[in-house]
């Protein structure tokens, strides 16, 4: 159970796919200019990867090894299409604020990733929990970043409406003073590199204890 | 020979059952997709009529940017039109309507659809986006360029600049389709 336990918080700190394996940056620098856009590319993420984990495990001893890549983006577009289709009809704001970065998902590397490097040698129950903490580790790693740029760069922090809330908190004096260089392109990899060099450091402070 | 059948065959089955997944889900989720756009459709037409009352909708081919004409009448008399225009943003069309008087200022303008980037292009969609349009077309241009704008309205496209470029570029066209139909009828 401990070592199960483990295949889950591996992908939240440890083998975190954002800051330490480094992989599906697109939508993470591309995404990450508001809060909402964050936890939605999050769900998908998740959504994506935890039944392409389920499918491709359960499926590990039919698929042979030399047609493992088609077999798997079949698996993974196609769920990929369920969910924007059903986020389209059923979360269109969501579905809207995402835009191109959700078809993005079929090729984003964590999910091929770890159908790979994980589903198709683990069973079902630790791809399972190795899905849920990849895509745990995924969402704080985006949310953290688009956290900061958005409070830094537009001096908002947007979540999604509920009633007469309109999901946008405006934090006073940053709204007036924006950095707006957070808010773009540029600013989205300097504060990755940043941030990456942050957990860099703590790592190997780790180590050298 | 027998070995590259059996694979053919595991890919096939792949696809086959997915294929059916998606053909479930498309034939949920397609009919509500359908609803929420006409719904959205109306409302956009409603947002920009400005007060004037709705005609009917004639198709334009052959246009760059108009794709059909709606005259907006009052006391039974053309006052403006309503124009429904397509450009090329960074993501690709985008499509949007836009109300004008019939000496082809620009009154009102919805985004419909378009895939542009979260963030930067998408801003398009914000209340406000379009005011930097309204009341150009007629003896005031259109701001078919960033230095034409305000420094704020020049700010707050930043990063986004193809995605405003295309969008000045179909209301200015809509306003000189406007105007090629000849005034008040």
């Amino acid at each position: 159970m401990k070592a199960n336990l483990k295949e889950l918080t591996k992908g939240i700190f440890k083998e975190n796919p954002v800051f330490v394996i480094v992989l599906g940056l697109c939508p993470v620098l591309g995404v990450s200019s508001q809060v909402s856009n964050a936890i939605g590319m999050s769900a998908g993420v998740m959504f994506v990867l935890l039944f392409s984990n389920i499918f491709i495990s359960a499926l590990r001893k039919v698929i042979p090894a030399s047609i493992h890549i088609p077999a798997y983006i079949v698996i993974i577009a196609s769920l990929v299409t369920i969910t924007e289709m059903v986020m389209h009809a059923f979360v269109p704001a969501v579905y809207s604020a995402l835009g191109v970065y959700l078809p993005l998902i079929v090729v984003n590397c964590i999910i091929l990733g770890r159908a790979e490097a994980f589903a198709s040698k683990n069973t079902v129950l630790d791809s399972i929990l190795d899905a849920l903490g990849m895509s745990i580790g995924f969402a704080l790693g985006i949310t953290l970043i688009a956290l900061i740029r958005e409070l830094f760069g537009s001096g908002t922090i947007t979540l999604f409406p509920v009633g007469t809330f309109s999901g946008v908190i405006n934090i006073p004096w940053f709204i007036n003073n924006p950095i707006r260089v957070l808010a773009l392109a540029p600013g989205a990899l300097l504060l990755m590199g940043f941030l990456k060099a942050f957990f860099d450091w703590n790592t190997l402070r780790k180590k050298d204890r | 020979m027998r070995k590259n059948i059996k694979y053919a065959m595991i890919l096939l089955t792949i696809c086959a059952v997915s294929a059916f997944a998606l053909a479930l889900t498309n034939s949920i989720t397609s009919p509500v997709i359908a609803q929420m756009d006409s719904n959205n459709r109306v409302k956009a037409l409603e947002a920009v009529s400005a007060g004037y009352d709705i005609g009917e909708q004639k198709e334009v081919t052959g246009h760059a940017y108009v794709t059909y004409v709606i005259d907006l009448q009052k006391d039974a008399e053309v006052a403006g039109y309503i124009l429904g225009l397509k450009t090329a943003g960074y993501g690709g069309e985008m499509t949007l309507v836009a109300s004008y008087t019939a000496q082809g200022e620009m009154l009102f303008a919805q985004l419909l659809t378009h895939n542009e980037t979260p963030g930067l292009g998408k801003k398009a969609e914000d209340d406000g986006y379009m005011d930097k349009f309204k009341g150009t077309g007629g003896a005031k241009p259109v701001p078919t360029n960033k230095t034409m704008l305000s420094s704020d309205d020049a700010q707050a496209v930043s990063g986004s600049s193809v995605t405003f470029t295309a969008i000045a570029k179909a209301i200015n066209g809509g306003s000189e389709y406007v105007k090629s139909l000849g005034g008040v009828k």
